[in-house]
């Protein structure tokens, strides 16, 4: 499965950047593909490009924040979690994210 | 996630808010107590010449000065993106005047994000005056709206309620000080730096603006409780022998430590999630007792934040210096103790079950 994602936080200094690694791990080891693009007190950083959001299956936005650029996944299924879920639980996540879409 | 969407739809604006206004906030606060420090004054009738040190500390005031515009137009901008900016700036703008202050900014900038939602929403205009509806409409309409709202219903009563809050803050006997002092403490300490913590900045933000100073210094202690507590829970291990930190967790320490410094108490962060209950119960061990103790003692920074920055700011920095030292150590002991031995094999943890029930197509 292809993932794409955008992890914030209110802080954007900690959590931001903890999901974000969380949800590579999780999906990495389920064998997925996964682009996250961050939105921290920083700015955009590793921002998503239009052919990955293409070809992605899901777009998984893990945010306590408003973020920018959501208008670019339109017609996308978009889950949408804090970051406090993305920290806790990323495993089960993807498996959810998984089942939910029939994806093995 | 099993919190529902009316919820996300309040706390989502303020939170962006409160990410847009911390950046404000720091530069603001190290502006002032740098200025202060060195004798700086807040200058406020500009006769063409300005010292250096007046130049921080009347730059800082006046960035802090204009907190209460800042944050409704974040949330005002969260709610209804960029034609809620202007309307946003307004309502800020008024709760300065009459004296609604931060809380007023909040309220308004809710207030005007939810008016302009509604006019882009309802009102429609034909072809030919469609470019008038961003240029023109939106902006006068929402402005108008929310500016009334302000003036004639929410602003009298949020200025009242600020005035008797502080009233009744300034006036606590000693043996509820420490009370309040110890429910801050813990309500700022438990989630590192998440949603309680901020949440609970945007209310003491407030009382400071209102010149009630305590309640923020028990904040930033409390921030600062868990990197230094676990800073001496690791001195602990090496004279009691009870290794309770892997080699990846001293080397976090070594930037938790000096991002603690700072207040920033998120670097403690991959040592919290390593071990989460033990973690919080010792943190808000720590942030009850030194935040209790810091109100009790009336430390009162005069800046909202920048940690060890804010002590030469308080008029009283020996006591808030010994109740950061006492919640720290109180901190540092409870984890000390609570914390299994480290084995090599860190057993896999047991994660908590997620509900994607509203997965959204959009």
């Amino acid at each position: 499965m292809k993932i794409v994602g955008i992890t914030a936080c209110s802080a954007g200094i900690a959590h931001t950047y903890i999901a974000k690694e969380k949800i590579e791990q999780a999906a990495k080891d389920c064998g997925d593909i996964v682009h996250i693009e961050t939105q921290g007190t920083i700015g955009t950083e590793n921002a998503l490009t239009p052919e990955e959001i293409k070809e992605a299956d899901v777009v998984l936005l893990a945010v306590d924040v408003k973020i920018t650029g959501r208008e670019r996944f339109k017609g996308k299924k978009v889950v949408q979690i804090s970051t406090d879920t993305a920290i806790q639980s990323p495993n089960k996540l993807i498996k959810k994210l998984h089942s939910a879409l029939n994806v093995k | 996630m099993a919190e529902n969407k009316i919820i996300v739809k309040i706390k989502e604006p303020a939170l962006t808010a409160i990410s847009y206004l911390i950046p404000v906030v720091v530069a603001g606060g190290l502006l002032l107590a740098v200025g202060n420090i060195f004798g700086g004054k807040n200058i406020t009738n500009f006769t063409g010449t300005i010292g250096v040190w007046d130049a921080f500390s009347t730059a800082g005031s006046l960035i802090l000065g204009l907190l209460p515009v800042v944050v409704s137009t974040g949330v005002s901008f969260a709610i209804a993106d960029k034609p809620g900016i202007a309307p946003g700036f307004l309502v800020g703008l008024i709760s300065n005047m009459i004296k609604a202050g931060f809380l007023g900014g909040l309220i308004g900038g809710y207030v005007a994000g939810w008016f302009t939602i509604l006019i882009v929403k309802t009102i429609k205009v034909p072809n030919w005056a469609q470019g008038l509806m961003p240029t023109l409409i939106i902006p006068f309409l929402s402005s108008i709206l929310s500016a009334a709202v302000m003036f004639y219903i929410l602003g009298a009563p949020i200025a009242e309620g600020q005035r008797m809050l502080t009233r009744y803050l300034t006036q606590l006997p000693s043996s509820q000080k420490f009370f309040y002092g110890a429910i801050i403490g813990i309500l700022a300490s438990v989630d590192y730096g998440g949603a309680i913590n901020k949440t609970v900045f945007a209310f003491v933000l407030a009382m400071q603006a209102e010149g009630v100073n305590e309640p923020i210094t028990v904040l930033i202690l409390a921030s600062m409780v868990t990197p230094f507590g676990f800073t001496f829970a690791y001195f602990l291990e090496k004279l009691f022998h009870k290794k309770i930190y892997t080699q990846t967790e001293v080397n976090t320490l070594k930037t938790a430590f000096p991002m603690g410094l700072c207040e920033i108490t998120e670097g403690s962060l991959p040592i919290v999630l390593n071990d989460l209950w033990r973690s919080i119960v010792s943190t808000a061990c720590g942030g009850a007792i030194g935040g209790g103790l810091s109100m009790l003692w009336g430390a009162d920074s005069k800046i909202p934040a920048s940690g060890l920055f804010a002590v030469p700011t308080m008029s009283r920095p020996v006591q808030f210096l010994i109740a950061l030292l006492i919640g720290s150590l109180v901190t540092g002991i409870v984890f000390f103790l609570l914390k299994r031995p480290v084995s090599v094999e860190s057993e896999k943890k047991e994660e908590k079950d997620v509900d994607l029930g509203d997965i959204s197509i959009g």
